[in-house]
């Protein structure tokens, strides 16, 4: 399979002070739905808008199905985007805003009738053409703009923050049909988000960004199952994190001195970790037990249960361990047992869940607790 | 750098040369020894701005520094100019904030504010005629402002009209929910985000008025305004470089002035 | 609690009413030198004279005078042709100048720096500005003394004078109103929403002429307002170089300055008929509003 996209060593500067992008090297295969997630300001518009070729960059090199992107005009790229603010034209109703790229394009006139009246059903605005962008709501101008981007089918379509201000229902709906006209059409997506669940449930190759550089690319159950580095494991899924110091290894089973006290690890990557040293002590939520079932366990602590959120399909309780540490635990909710708040439980979890991670983040010079606790 | 920015700055070059032409011509033929404005340049003088008169030449050729009628018009021009720059930054905030809101006609008083400038300024000057003629009213120094006022605000107003953003509207609301009052909104939030429009509004109208002539000299008796002096002045008498000695002196104080202006705003912008 | 409400009441009934108190003073200046001028140059178009004591003799003698008149739809030609040239020539100058620094010029500090820069000139006498052309332009200006010099011309062009003069005066005195609407609106223009033209494959003169020149035509039609009744209500200019060119503004000053009021009063109703005519049309066709709210 060819490659849609390759980039090496891309940086962006804003004037002298902001660095967006510092040396982003990646590729995408082509029909890839390829998701790229990470916090606010990280850099994925950026990125989006120098695909598009509506940015320039400062150094480095991109390629678009194999070919040198450098100084092409945007309109000769065969992508194209919806923008993050919508931006749709105010001067033009909704259906001349869909029908926009395909004029450019040339096409004519039944046929872009057609395509733009298929676009808008497709994104549930049928009947809105003659609308102007000024009263829709929000959501809607983002269907039209989602409408827009479409219809042109290009090889690589980019799609900055598309679900973020839809209701629940919908942003649902949407990413069924986006994974079904993906599948549809077969050509490479590019979707940026800031939130995990949908970069976890859309993605066939999920990267996690942070401040101008990449910390993580792979399939969603490995960047979920084996994060690269804690803030990869902190920003995808909830996690429990420990500040940890090798102590010592016997055969496959690691012991280590945490802020929570004596624990072991049995990581599945276990070949790459050190002998000693520092490194983050890590386990999902969901694989710390409560009560009987954690005596058990081949770790334990015990911590006061000090508040909960009820998530529908599951419970998520926080504790409060030694030195005020907090853990967090989800129990399915048919499982959810009669707990009450300020008593203290028994925690336990077993050491082949484990994930020890050693790296705290791609940008250089942070040192792993203030990646594990927050800076 | 592509060449299409290359292509602007030189544009931008040019255009500012095209409006600059003629001062470099002023500048150049106001110590020019002879009396008649054209070239070759024969001399150089400063006859044209400090050679004391003989009490015998006719007023073209009286130096500017010694001409005292000269320094009443100046005097006129500031008191007109700058009673409409107040006026208007006052009249535009007031208008402009009154307009912002959806109230009843708001459209059509937007339109009767436009109309201050769209009527030809010839009309205008002659519907005031007839006013004052009528009601028997003196002309005044302030009637002259008052008529320029009119011709100023719609100017601010669009500027400041086009400030009052839905962005300056979530900021007053984002005070008001944090409970100030409507006083202090504006005190606190909305009056510090439009004083550039302000100043820039009683800037506009000083420009505006000090140029204003079409108006001005219908309404005007005797003396007048810079404008209008120099005018009446050029049109019965023959042109020499007294004149430009004059322009010449005005774009030095108004550069200076401008300059002086532009720092201190430009500290303002981002 | 209760004095709490009250206040709270108060002050919400005055922030209802502040809007049309801070309406006040500029109603009131429109009032007196807008609207009674206005209605008075219309009430003495119908009257025969306009003595101390009042108009006097209703009549449409005036306006039956000028539609009959041989000169009238010279004058007319002359007024209007030249004013919407003169909005022409602002705009060919003007528009490129506002787009290039919105689009080009990205430094806020030089856009204003410029900005700054092309107030300069308004400073200088309005005459002493128009007279300075002379040098250049006049009989024995530069660039005839340059052109004869060279042979190419035997006679020196009228260039000053007639109606290459108004159409060299008039655009660079009102430039300026030509590019402040134009950047005004210009700098309106979500980047982004050219950049969505760019990545719906515009090449660039469909992004410019389908998405930021139409996004813009508010301010420009308010520029061609702008400059447009300028010139129209501008006689000084053609009386000192037009030589001999009349227009509707010349007629009605050099009517009045011989104190045939109701004569100029219809001229000046006609004149301001005309322009309230052209704007409506351009109100038509492009929602200036649009610039402000
Ligand atoms: N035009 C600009 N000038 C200066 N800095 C900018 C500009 N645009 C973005 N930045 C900065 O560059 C960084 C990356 O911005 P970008 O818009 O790419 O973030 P993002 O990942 O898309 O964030 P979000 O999720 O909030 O949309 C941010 O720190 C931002 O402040
Ligand atoms: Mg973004």
């Amino acid at each position: 399979m060819g490659k849609a996209l390759e980039t090496k060593e891309l940086v962006k500067w804003y004037g002298k002070e902001v660095l967006a992008l510092n040396k982003v090297t990646f590729d995408i295969d082509a029909g890839d739905f390829f998701v790229i997630v990470g916090p606010s300001g990280c850099g994925k518009s950026t990125l989006l808008k120098i695909i598009a070729g509506i940015l320039d960059y400062d150094s480095g090199k991109l390629y678009i199905n194999g070919v040198d992107m450098k100084g092409v005009p945007s309109y000769k790229r065969d992508v194209s985007m919806m923008l993050e603010m919508y931006a749709l034209f105010p001067h033009m109703n909704v259906f001349d805003n869909v029908a926009f790229g395909l004029r450019m394009l040339g096409k004519d006139k039944s046929e872009i009738e057609k395509e733009v009246k298929e676009a808008l059903r497709l994104v549930g605005l049928a009947g809105l053409e003659k609308r102007m962008p000024l009263e829709l709501s929000g959501g809607q101008r983002q269907r039209v703009a989602l409408a827009r981007a479409l219809v042109i089918n290009p090889s690589v379509l980019l799609l900055d923050e598309p679900l973020s201000h839809v209701d629940y229902r919908l942003q649902r709906k949407l990413m069924e049909d986006l994974k079904e006209i993906h599948r549809k059409v077969g050509n490479t997506f590019i979707l940026t988000t800031h939130v995990q669940e949908h970069a976890l449930s859309l993605a066939d190759t999920v990267m996690v960004m942070n401040t101008g550089v990449i910390e993580q690319i792979g399939k969603p159950e490995e960047v979920y199952t084996t994060p690269a580095t804690v803030f990869a494991a902190r920003f995808v899924g909830e996690i429990n994190l420990f500040s940890a110091q090798i102590k010592s290894w016997d055969g496959g089973l690691c012991y280590l001195t945490t802020d929570i006290g004596e624990l072991k690890a049995n990581p599945k990557n276990k070949n790459t970790l050190p002998s000693s040293g520092k490194v983050a002590y890590a386990i999902r939520p969901e694989y710390v037990k409560i009560g009987e079932e954690a005596r058990l366990c081949d770790n334990k602590t015990e911590a006061k249960l000090v508040s909960y959120y009820y998530f529908g399909h599951y419970m998520e309780y926080v504790f409060e361990a030694i030195g005020n540490t907090k853990i967090k635990v989800s129990v399915p909710t048919e499982k959810v047992g009669n707990l009450t708040l300020g008593s203290t439980y028994l925690l336990g979890w077993s050491a082949k869940d484990v994930l020890l991670i050693e790296r705290p983040c791609m940008i250089e010079g942070l040192n792993i607790e203030e990646v594990i606790y927050g800076k | 750098m592509g060449w299409g920015d290359r292509l602007a700055k030189v544009y931008i070059a040019l255009i500012i040369l095209f409006i600059y032409i003629p001062t470099f011509f002023m500048i150049a033929l106001s110590f020019k020894s002879g009396a008649k404005v054209s070239f070759p340049i024969e001399g150089f003088t400063w006859d044209w701005y400090v050679k004391p008169p003989t009490g015998y030449e006719y007023s073209a050729y009286i130096s500017i520094m010694h001409d005292k009628n000269f320094f009443t018009a100046l005097n006129n021009s500031l008191f007109v100019s700058i009673v409409t720059a107040l006026l208007t930054c006052l009249l535009v905030t007031t208008t402009a904030l009154a307009l912002r809101k959806k109230i009843v006609g708001r459209d059509l008083l937007f339109y009767l504010f436009l109309l201050g400038f769209i009527v030809p300024g010839v009309a205008l000057g002659l519907g005031v005629t007839f006013m004052f003629r009528l009601f028997g009213i003196e002309s005044s120094l302030l009637a002259v402002a008052a008529i320029v006022t009119v011709y100023t605000v719609p100017f601010g107003l669009i500027l400041m009209m086009s400030r009052f953003d839905p962005e300056l509207a979530t900021y007053e609301y984002a005070a008001s929910v944090l409970k100030a009052s409507p006083l202090s909104v504006f005190r606190r939030i909305t009056f510090p985000l439009i004083i550039f429009e302000v100043i820039s509004a009683a800037i506009m109208g000083f420009l505006l008025s000090w140029g204003e002539i079409i108006r001005t000299q219908f309404v005007m008796k005797g003396m007048g305004t810079l404008a209008t002096y120099i005018r009446n002045e050029l049109s019965i008498n023959p042109i020499t470089p007294k004149w430009f000695a004059a322009g010449t002196i005005i774009a030095i104080i108004a550069f200076v002035g401008l300059a002086i202006f532009a720092y201190i705003m430009s500290r303002r912008v981002r | 609690m209760s004095t709490l409400q009250l206040k709270m009441g108060l002050t919400d009934r005055v922030a209802k009413y502040s809007r049309y108190l801070l309406l006040l003073p500029g109603f009131v200046l429109l009032l007196l030198f807008l609207l009674i001028p206005l209605s008075m140059i219309v009430g003495i178009s119908f009257f025969e004279r306009f003595t101390v004591t009042g108009p006097e003799n209703l009549t449409l003698k005036n306006y039956v005078a000028f539609f009959t008149s041989p000169q009238t739809p010279v004058i007319l030609l002359n007024t209007f042709g030249m004013s919407l040239l003169a909005c022409l020539i602002a705009f060919l100058l003007g528009y490129p100048m506002a787009y290039f620094l919105v689009f080009r010029v990205k430094s806020a500090r030089v856009r204003f720096f410029v900005v700054s820069l092309l107030l300069v000139p308004f400073l200088i006498d309005w005459s002493v500005r128009v007279v300075a052309w002379l040098p250049i332009l006049g009989e024995s200006g530069i660039i005839n003394y340059a052109l004869m010099s060279w042979g190419v011309i035997k006679e020196p062009l009228e260039l000053l004078f007639g109606r290459s003069a108004l159409l060299i005066i008039w655009p660079q005195t009102y430039l300026l109103w030509m590019i402040f609407p134009s950047y005004l609106a210009l700098t309106r223009i979500d980047p982004d929403i050219i950049n969505a033209a760019k990545v719906l494959k515009a090449p660039p003169h469909r992004v410019f002429f389908d998405i930021t020149f139409k996004l813009s035509l508010p301010g420009v039609v308010m520029g061609f307002i702008f400059v447009f009744v300028s010139a129209l209500g501008d006689y000084v200019t053609p009386a000192l170089w037009a030589g001999g060119i009349q227009t509707l503004g010349l007629s009605v000053a050099n009517y009045a300055a011989n104190f045939v009021w109701p004569y100029a009063a219809a001229l000046s109703t006609i004149l301001v008929a005309i322009a309230l005519l052209i704007l409506y049309v351009l109100l038509k066709v492009v929602d200036i509003k649009k610039l402000v709210y």
